[in-house]
């Protein structure tokens, strides 16, 4: 007995030297370079400056997170923003009733008056008399990001699930176009960001030309406040469509033929079967695909940074250009990180969602 | 060796005849790399609007090029840490002859009493001319362009060119890249004022401000200019014989020389004039290029680079035939500078270069004001907010 365990390893042992690896590496190359951000945050800490002398920081505790996210003389008051608050307002009403008249589930009251909630607080801070931001342009790049992220996961979700559905079919024609669709996501986002720089130049553009041949005038969509944004998240969809694409295949053939057939039946074909069998079988697939497409378009950079630098007035500043262009063009390191912890936050929320989600749904 | 000025495959060896900036820079480093002994060159070109990012990133890792090139506006903040290496006992020694570079050129390399480079051109904002559309509105006397000598006169000369062509008086890119900014700082520079004094005040709120910004926005309230155009946008408006003027730099002549002469270009009859003075002082934006060597380059590979950055002093009458001005006093005067194209057009720019102050945070507040700026044409916000919060900004910037 005793010379088993000497030779053998116990299964928890093995475990962990299998894990060994991984740790080392999870650990070397996120776990420290993480806390190593956290650290940074805390210091004013010029990239430059302390890459000559690295005595050149000081430790500043939050004051970089002040600096970035509140101002002088900052108050909260109902109605600041009364669009964003009153659908608040509403958005926890609908939770309370409807959950006290059992129409909606425990957890969607909770998600919904949560959301609720966050519309009525965060849009509520506004700079009061005489008052100001500290960092003017941090929140509106806050804000551009979420609208980027708005448009650009139901675009890419709904389009995915739409061309999904109608190339799942086993003919030779259908395969090929497959792979067509895939084949943008292959592309990295210079190649991506070039082509669409050139689809919607006002005069050499395919766009343009169109517009031009019914009659129009062509629109400058990259640097019309109107249409900036409209652009980078239609560049994003088309580079994006693929893995949401293979996702909803690999759940669409999951769904037994069965139920189709038996639809048949009862008269459900087309799209009265897409809508009552297809989308509900489909649930979990589309739950991954939304978090997963949230978490990535949050980090957001390429497109903005290489067809519209951000512009015009900032209306497509997005908050990983806002940390690259803090750290690196004005070397403020310290002020970056922290807009980098703060970016981690929101994303930790989505993944703690994407869990309790993943947990909820097989009730 | 870094650089930007976008990349050039095929650039050959051969400098005397490569055309325009990128093909010119790379045929004088193919030239060192052949011709200079035991020195072999890795060039590293890279997109203008991240150079600096990269450059910066490359210091902070240890691992600089032993040459790249620089503009003048980042020596504060770049010499100021002491990143660059003070060569200014080791010119002549590489066969560098500072005597020979204009006071002007030897001021843009200078920082606290020493010399942090070896400097390449000058370049300024230049107004590149349509004479053919000048002429059908009556605009050319004496084979020259008739310029506005004021904002009013810059609406009349406008107007006619519409009424006569249907096209637009000026174009520019007033959208991306921040030409618009340097008009606009040119413009307050012309009315003896700035966007920031010496002792870090911001001063953009203000009548000089006003008029500046107000001088371009009648061109496109009146229809006579387009600001949503960018970069290759407004380059194509004017190549296409879609506006009279071209706000640019003095990068482009050659380019713009080659392109006229092409039959399948709409633009034909090309002319470059000076920056015009629309207020009280003659002024346009202006800058300089120059190579450098990081500190902590030393020994041999040092003075391999400074054997490059004298192969490319030598070769500065190749890299004038872009546009740009040169920096040394015998290329200036020599045959072969003169009679390079357009060149006699623009002489009165070198007198009007400017620039705004020095600062370390001279990018950043570039950004401030494209930003307000375009916020001005492209959407609306009132002059007078904008002029407020770029003030404010710029101010934080210069207080940190």
């Amino acid at each position: 007995m005793r010379t088993r365990t000497s030779r053998q390893m116990t299964q928890t042992q093995a475990a962990y030297t299998l894990l060994l690896p991984f740790l080392a590496v999870y650990a070397l190359f996120l776990i420290y370079p993480f806390f190593r951000g956290v650290w940074i945050s805390l210091h004013d800490w010029n990239l430059l400056a302390v890459a000559f002398n690295p005595d050149a920081k000081e430790f500043v505790g939050l004051r970089n997170y002040e600096r970035v996210m509140w101002g002088r003389n900052i108050e909260w008051s109902l109605f600041a923003a009364p669009f964003w608050q009153v659908l608040g307002l509403i958005g926890l009403a609908l939770a309370v009733l409807l959950r006290l008249g059992d129409k909606l589930s425990r957890f969607n009251a909770i998600a919904l008056g949560v959301a609720s909630l966050l519309l009525i607080v965060i849009p509520g801070f506004h700079a009061g008399e005489g008052g100001r931001w500290f960092d003017r342009r941090f929140w509106p790049t806050v804000g551009n990001t979420l609208v980027f992220v708005g448009l650009a996961v139901p675009g890419v979700t709904i389009s995915a699930l739409l061309l999904a559905a109608a190339v799942n079919r086993e003919t030779r024609a259908m395969s090929m176009l497959r792979t067509l669709f895939f084949l943008s996501q292959v592309l990295s986002v210079t190649v991506v960001t070039l082509i669409w720089q050139i689809m919607f130049s006002p005069r050499q553009g395919l766009i343009a030309n169109i517009t031009q041949a019914v009659g129009g005038t062509p629109i400058n969509w990259l640097t019309d406040q109107q249409f900036a944004m409209a652009a980078i998240v239609i560049a994003t969809i088309w580079w994006s469509l693929g893995i949401a694409m293979i996702l909803f295949l690999a759940g669409l053939q999951d769904i037994s033929k069965d139920l189709y057939e038996a639809a048949a039946l009862d008269n459900a074909t087309g799209a009265r079967a897409f809508w009552y069998i297809t989308l509900p079988n489909l649930k979990r697939t589309i739950t991954v695909v939304v978090i997963l497409q949230i978490i990535l378009h949050f980090q957001v950079f390429g497109q903005s940074h290489l067809m519209t630098q951000g512009g015009p007035n900032d209306s497509t500043q997005v908050l990983v250009r806002y940390i690259y262009q803090t750290g690196f063009r004005d070397s403020e390191l310290g002020r970056a990180s922290a807009m980098a912890v703060f970016l981690f936050v929101i994303m930790g929320c989505f993944s703690i969602i994407q869990f309790v989600v993943g947990r909820e749904i097989p009730e | 060796m870094g650089r930007f000025f976008g990349a050039c495959e095929d650039a050959g060896t051969d400098t005397t005849t490569s055309a325009g900036e990128a093909c010119i820079i790379q045929s004088i480093i193919n030239a060192a790399d052949a011709e200079l002994d035991g020195i072999s060159i890795n060039t590293l070109p890279t997109d203008w609007g991240n150079y600096y990012d990269q450059i910066k990133a490359a210091y902070a890792g240890g691992t600089p090029p032993d040459v790249h090139v620089m503009h003048r506006h980042r020596i504060p903040e770049f010499a100021g840490l002491g990143a660059l290496a003070e060569i200014s006992g080791e010119l002549e020694a590489a066969g560098i002859d500072a005597s020979d570079w204009s006071p002007a050129a030897l001021d843009a390399v200078s920082y606290n009493g020493g010399i942090y480079g070896v400097p390449m051109d000058f370049h300024a904002n230049l107004w590149h001319v349509n004479m053919d559309i000048m002429e059908a509105a009556g605009l050319v006397e004496n084979g020259a362009p008739v310029l506005p000598t004021s904002p009013a006169e810059m609406m009349e000369h406008a107007a006619m060119v519409k009424e006569a062509t249907g096209q637009d008086y000026l174009a520019a890119d007033f959208a991306q890249f921040p030409i618009g900014v340097r008009l606009v700082l040119a413009l307050m520079w012309q009315q003896n004022a700035n966007i920031f004094t010496d002792d870090g005040t911001a001063t953009i709120n203000t009548e000089a401000g006003k008029n500046a910004v107000e001088a371009i926005t009648q061109l496109f309230d009146a229809g006579y200019a387009n600001p949503q155009l960018n970069y290759a946008d407004s380059q194509q408006a004017f190549l296409n014989g879609e506006a009279a003027v071209l706000v640019n730099g003095t990068w482009v002549v050659d380019f713009y020389s080659a392109e006229a002469a092409k039959e399948e270009v709409a633009l034909d009859n090309y002319y470059v004039a000076d920056f015009p003075t629309l207020f009280e002082t003659g002024a346009t934006w202006a800058d300089s290029h120059m190579w450098a060597i990081p500190a902590s380059l030393e020994g041999a590979e040092r003075e391999a680079a400074l054997k490059v950055l004298a192969f490319i002093n030598d070769h500065n009458i190749d890299w004038a035939r872009t546009g740009h001005m040169s920096v040394r006093q015998s290329v200036v005067d020599s045959e072969a500078y003169q009679s390079l194209p357009h060149r006699d057009e623009y002489t009165g720019t070198a007198a009007i270069a400017r620039d705004t102050p020095p600062s370390e945070r001279y990018g950043a507040i570039q950004d401030v004001l494209n930003r307000e700026l375009q916020a001005i044409w492209l959407t609306d916000k009132p002059v007078e907010a904008a002029l407020q919060d770029a003030e404010f900004e710029v101010q934080d910037l210069l207080d940190r």
